[in-house]
């Protein structure tokens, strides 16, 4: 008897060491990081899909029964997540995901924020306070944040921090070959002027040097004037841009406009793990990042 | 007003335009019917098509994606046809439930498929400065098409017939420039005209007076340009309905 209950227990502890954390994760791109450096030492659930608007999801009960038993929360923090995370935070009763516990990580805070407001006025529309919260678009950007949760993990999860420890170094040196390998496909792209349907691509423009001439929608989710739209074209008069860059959760509408009028191509971005057919993980997401943007160029 | 200002504010009156063509008439019926938020109703239940499509992976075929909006949109005037006949007295009660079982149907069906969500908001928030070349023809075709119908048919009293080709309508002005215009370009000239002689004249007028100021207000006072001509259109009717009794 006590031989089959030592076996059971065993059982149930080795199945408990087979997937030790459960995290919950707010956006796709950062579900496919902590799944490059926790492997199947972690169960995940994404609160979003890729080709939603992370702004803005319904709370649904899911959301809080999987806030509940988590034992990490990663998401991006500067404020995307504010219009829904805190109330799920709060509604799970579960304490050691709060903000400021061991249990929550906040990736923006890793990386050097683009777009920090000088001054903070709302009536400039979605604005963030802490800075533009779409860092997943330069791939840089999840160096620190890996060393930072690779951290995290093993620290939570100290039966296993060995394991951690050796994924985060094979994804640091397999990620900076990528991003070389990116850079040198992407020379060509240096100094292209490019239009934006909204503020959304500032991390990927600083990385590849593109030149973001104007933005269709500078107020995200507010329909512009037609003052502003004159003031577009105006300037592509001048200086003419080669493409137009929506991500994949947006309406095709704006971006097919100008993409008419100022004779240019409109570039479909995945923005994150899943916005197309072709990016299953955070490779695929950069290979057809830069294979869209060359293919915008002819 | 320079010209690249003329060449964006264009397309929109015209849009605006093909809109006012079928919705005056209409509304005036509408009001006449008592059924003021038929449209609402309509424009969900189409919005719940597109859904569906969406559910079904049918959202890469654009025709095809029309024509399920359409086809809901029959299905909805079938239902208000029905309702009108048989509980006349509660038909707006009726209405506004059939407008809220839409709307919340269609949540439930996206909580499983976010994408087709995102064909819904389309479908509801059309945006008048976005609207294209090819926007505007097929829908001057559709509104043709309605408008003579709607004179071979004007004294019929069937009620599906009615329905029917305001459902068509409706469906596709809301895509052009979205429920917000699409409600005040039905109701504001009947509204503002309602009782006077020479109704469609003025009914027109106000109408056009509102797009025009409108889009000249978005153009001046770098204001949202749907929004704008909503309340330009409600002012200029508020306006007319006065000196009206002035006069």
């Amino acid at each position: 008897m006590k031989k089959i209950l030592f076996a059971l227990s065993m059982l149930v502890l080795s199945s408990q060491a087979h997937a030790a954390l459960n995290v919950f994760v707010c956006e796709p791109e950062w579900a496919a990081l902590t799944q490059e450096l926790a492997g199947d030492k972690a169960t995940l659930y994404t609160a979003t899909g890729a080709l939603q608007d992370p702004h803005r999801i319904e709370a649904r009960p899911s959301l809080i029964a999987q806030a509940r038993r988590a034992n990490l929360v990663v998401c991006t923090g500067a404020e995307l997540e504010v219009a829904w995370l805190p109330v799920v935070l709060r509604e799970s009763g579960n304490n050691t995901v709060l903000p400021g516990s061991d249990g929550y990580f906040e990736t923006a805070q890793f990386v050097t924020m683009l777009e920090v407001p000088t001054r903070l006025d709302r009536g400039e529309g979605d604005v963030h306070a802490l800075g533009n919260p779409h860092i997943q678009t330069d791939p840089r950007n999840f160096l620190p944040v890996a060393e930072a949760l690779g951290k995290r993990l093993a620290q939570l999860d100290p039966g296993n921090a060995a394991h951690y420890r050796q994924r985060l170094t094979a994804f640091n040196q397999q990620w900076r070959a990528a991003i070389a390998k990116w850079e040198a496909q992407a020379a060509t792209l240096k100094g292209v002027a490019v239009v934006v349907q909204h503020k959304g691509f500032p991390y990927l423009s600083h990385w590849l040097g593109l030149n973001e001439v104007e933005a269709l929608e500078p107020k995200p989710g507010m329909e512009p004037s037609a003052a502003h739209l004159a003031q577009v074209l105006a300037t592509l008069q001048k200086q003419p841009a080669r493409m137009v860059l929506r991500a994949a959760y947006q309406n095709e509408r704006p971006s097919e406009w100008i993409a008419q009028r100022a004779h240019i191509a409109a570039v479909v971005l995945p923005y994150t793990v899943g916005g197309s057919d072709k990016v299953k993980d955070l490779y695929g997401l950069f290979d057809d990042t830069i294979a869209r943007l060359l293919a915008g160029l002819q | 007003m320079n010209a690249l200002e003329f060449d964006i504010l264009l397309p929109a009156f015209f849009a605006g335009l093909l809109v006012l063509a079928t919705h005056i008439p209409f509304g005036m019926r509408v009001l006449q019917r008592g059924v003021i938020f038929a449209d609402l109703a309509v424009a969900q239940i189409a919005g719940l098509g597109v859904v569906i499509a969406g559910l079904l992976d049918l959202t890469d075929q654009p025709l095809l994606v029309q024509l399920i909006a359409g086809s809901s949109a029959l299905c909805g005037a079938v239902l208000l046809a029905w309702i009108e006949r048989n509980a006349s007295e509660v038909k707006e009660a009726y209405i506004g439930l059939t407008f809220v079982l839409a709307a919340s149907l269609g949540i439930l069906l996206m909580s499983r498929d976010v994408h087709a969500g995102e064909h819904l908001q389309d479908l509801l928030v059309g945006q008048i400065l976005w609207v294209n070349n090819t926007q505007l023809i097929s829908t001057a075709v559709l509104s043709a098409a309605l408008l003579i119908v709607w004179h071979r048919l004007h004294n019929s009293q069937n009620h599906f017939v009615f329905y029917a080709l305001f459902a068509l309508a409706i469906t596709a002005s809301v895509q052009l420039v979205g429920i917000y215009l699409v409600f005040a370009s039905l109701i504001v000239p009947a509204l503002a005209t309602y009782q006077l002689q020479r109704r469609m004249t003025f009914a027109f007028g106000i109408g056009i007076a509102g797009y025009v100021l409108g889009l000249l207000l978005s153009i001046w006072l770098d204001l949202p340009a749907g929004v704008a001509i909503v309340w330009a259109m409600a002012l200029i009717g508020l306006l007319s309905a006065l000196l009206k009794r002035t006069g």
